[in-house]
């Protein structure tokens, strides 16, 4: 792995242990004047919003003054989502309410684009609804590393999720999508975001600034986009990551990974075509890229794999004379 | 809102008419305690491994301001809010061991009127009601003249024999006016009194030499079902009260093979500590007999042993806690209780029992409370404190 990769991972990957004194947060917040916005997108998650809300609102605003607003921004769910969300003190929008002007599209990155306008923090932090074992972590190990480091613009969650134990190590990688899509993807064409352990978890923080200069793909790609636009713009010196342990999360079926794929690769091939990558194709790479995690330590295992093809088996003179 | 205490000899009818205020605010305040409920009741604790919910209790006492916040030799929390006076010290209590082990998955989840997961009636509220306690005192505008001792014990259910709440009791060399031991569940309940009582397991062997073939040979499974009928034999007696519990039995591990050995566990409580101690004598006795008519090791195990003890119920303190439940629409039920207000009264100190809310499923997997009857629960505990430190409730 190359230096620079290795430097990066040192100085731009934090365990959320390293923010445990969140009124020293406060004060260091206070003193660069920021304000902090926090949002969950919605949808038909009235089993978890009301820990979320409870949880993240009780100690980051009323015991911690860490987030100075807190909204919810719902696509219209059905259930008792908006019901409970207010109930435990969350202010509670209709994505459809927000720039009406602008129409009204379904998905998760529409809520996450409509907030940016409707929240008026320097730093916007979303998390998803969907997290069963809700923490303030969650929250104040995103937004720590932007409070304390002037150069980070965004910051990624990543998790502990405990694939791999048996060698003594455990994998650090991300889910089904990330380990069979995302990582070869990004090997082959930008090695340099292979350094982000989780590339689609859906917490991250970032600043007003770069959130308000790129586009926002409604459905699944947004995360990919976040990462391939920002990267484009500021270079990976822009983004941190933060481990936040574990997080328990619904399971979802092969079949909806599919179509997250689906709609992954669209965003993917669209930048690729914009950044005039898919016209002049440059040569592939043939390292691929993935981490361990060994004591603490994160390491990028490198491994060479090249596709060698042998010709259809009529070109082999040896083939075409053996019955001869 | 803002309650005056300070303004010296309240009357109990001033502290009742606060009570309705005080459930509407404590509504409005809930996110202070059920933020604590959740987080303390998804760490996993059951007796004998509590650190780490104990550890987020101290830190919370710590962040609440409390004094000399510490983890004593028995592992129970502990910390001191200061009183405007300090001459003397009200003890208020939860256990922080739950009967669910590790393996189960400890998360909670919050509707709108209720919260539901493993553990939250007995006892995450309860803790969470005392751990939150001078954040709640401090929002309300409560202050008291009296010390608060604020505990979270270990070690306070199952084989465990109050070994958390005693330890603490027999070491803490402070002079306590009375103590209030907090129970998640069930509303209403004013235990007053400790009920002597045993808990105990059989332990049943089949002898690795055991003759399959000899008259009424039988797995453990089956030996164990004819020892509870013989058990059942024993006379249990109306008067002085008593009850006899079969609560665990473990044998077996398939549908095809007779098992070698079990386990049987039981409680015996009674209002007569002879007949706790008649009863164990019979049923040692029956062992004694089974395990020589059949060749089968069995043995019976005393686990855990507590005295009668109690206050009577005109004292001052049930008085005034009957009056205080009745004000906030609380039927009370009395109960005694074979739980840690034995340590607080054996340690000579009068106190009480008081269940916050109703729960459902209770040391079910899908336990659950009702949050509405918590802002009244509450409202009690913490009126009831005042009325102590109000001296409302001497002999």
């Amino acid at each position: 792995m190359t230096g620079n990769n290795q430097k990066w991972l040192e100085e731009n990957t934090f365990h959320h242990g390293e923010f445990w004194d969140i009124l020293k947060l406060v004060e260091e917040k206070e003193k660069k004047g920021l304000k902090i916005s926090l949002c969950i997108p919605t949808l038909n998650e009235e089993k978890t919003i009301g820990k979320e809300v409870l949880i993240l609102r009780s100690e980051l605003m009323e015991r911690y003054p860490l987030i100075d607003e807190f909204a919810v921004i719902d696509s219209g769910s059905t259930d008792k989502t908006l019901e409970v969300a207010s109930n435990f003190g969350a202010d509670v929008y209709l994505a459809s309410d927000i720039l009406p002007e602008v129409g009204d599209k379904r998905g998760k990155g529409e809520n996450l684009w409509k907030a940016i306008h409707q929240l008026k923090g320097d730093i916007i932090c979303y998390v998803d609804a969907d997290i069963s074992n809700i923490h303030p972590r969650f929250v104040y190990g995103l937004i720590a590393p932007l409070i304390r480091k002037d150069e980070v613009q965004y910051v990624k969650a990543f998790y502990d999720r405990p694939l791999n134990y048996s060698s003594g190590l455990r994998s650090s990688g991300g889910g089904r999508v990330t380990e069979i899509l995302i990582r070869p993807l990004f090997s082959l064409f930008y090695p340099e975001l292979t350094n982000i352990v989780q590339p689609l978890s859906g917490e991250y923080a970032a600043r007003r600034e770069v959130l308000e200069v790129i586009p926002f793909p409604i459905g699944y790609g947004v995360e990919t986009s976040h990462l391939l636009d920002l990267y484009e713009k500021f270079g990976l010196e822009a983004f941190a990551q933060t481990d936040l342990d574990r997080r328990v999360h619904r399971n979802q079926t092969t079949n909806a990974l599919g179509k997250m794929s689906f709609g992954i690769l669209q965003t993917f091939f669209n930048r690729l075509h914009a950044q005039g990558k898919i016209d002049q194709m440059p040569n592939m790479e043939t390292f691929y890229r993935r981490f361990e995690v060994d004591e603490g330590f994160y390491n990028q295992v490198i491994q060479e794999v090249i596709e060698e093809e042998r010709p259809p088996m009529i070109d082999i003179e040896g083939y075409r004379n053996r019955n001869q | 809102m803002t309650i005056q205490s300070m303004a010296g000899g309240m009357t109990l009818e001033s502290l009742l008419k606060d009570i309705p205020s005080l459930i509407k605010s404590l509504r409005e305040n809930r996110e202070t305690y059920l933020t604590d409920a959740v987080l303390l009741g998804e760490i996993p604790a059951p007796t004998f491994g509590e650190e780490e919910r104990v550890r987020l209790a101290l830190d919370r006492f710590r962040e609440n301001g409390l004094d000399n916040p510490e983890i004593d030799e028995f592992g129970n929390a502990s910390g001191i809010l200061p009183g405007k006076v300090g001459n003397s010290t009200i003890l208020v209590m939860a256990h922080a061991d739950s009967v669910f082990g590790p393996e189960v998955r400890h998360v909670l989840n919050v509707g709108s009127d209720s919260i539901s997961g493993p553990g939250i009636a007995d006892n995450a509220i309860g803790m969470a009601a005392i751990v939150g306690l001078p954040k709640l005192l401090d929002k309300l505008g409560i202050q008291l003249k009296d010390d608060i001792l604020l505990l979270i014990n270990t070690k306070s259910l199952g084989v465990a024999n109050l070994e958390g709440s005693r330890g603490f009791l027999e070491t803490k060399q402070r002079p306590i006016r009375a103590g209030i031991c907090v129970e998640g569940a069930e509303q209403g309940r004013l235990s007053y009194s400790g009920l002597g009582a045993l808990r105990g397991q059989i332990n049943l062997c089949l002898p690795s030499n055991y003759d399959w073939n000899r008259f009424g040979a039988a797995g453990a499974i089956s030996h164990l079902t004819r020892l509870v009928s013989k058990v059942m034999e024993i006379p249990v007696p109306k008067e002085p009260k008593t009850k006899m519990v079969f609560g665990e039995i473990h044998s077996g591990s398939s549908f095809n093979t007779s098992p070698k050995s079990g386990i049987l566990r039981f409680e015996i409580s009674s209002e007569g500590d002879e007949v706790v101690e008649e009863m164990e004598a019979q049923v040692n006795e029956l062992c004694e007999q089974y395990s020589l008519e059949t060749g089968l090791e069995v043995k019976m195990e005393v686990v855990a042993k507590r005295q009668n003890c109690g206050i009577p119920f005109t004292h001052p303190l049930v008085k005034t806690t009957r009056s205080i439940m009745s004000e906030a629409g609380i039927t009370p039920a009395v109960d005694p209780s074979t739980g840690d207000l034995n340590s607080i009264i054996l340690a000579g100190h009068p106190g009480v029992t008081l269940g916050l809310t109703q729960a459902e499923n209770l040391r079910e997997a899908n336990e659950s409370i009702k949050l509405e009857p918590l802002y009244s629960g509450i409202a009690q505990m913490i009126t009831l404190l005042r009325a102590i430190d109000q001296g409302l409730c001497e002999s």
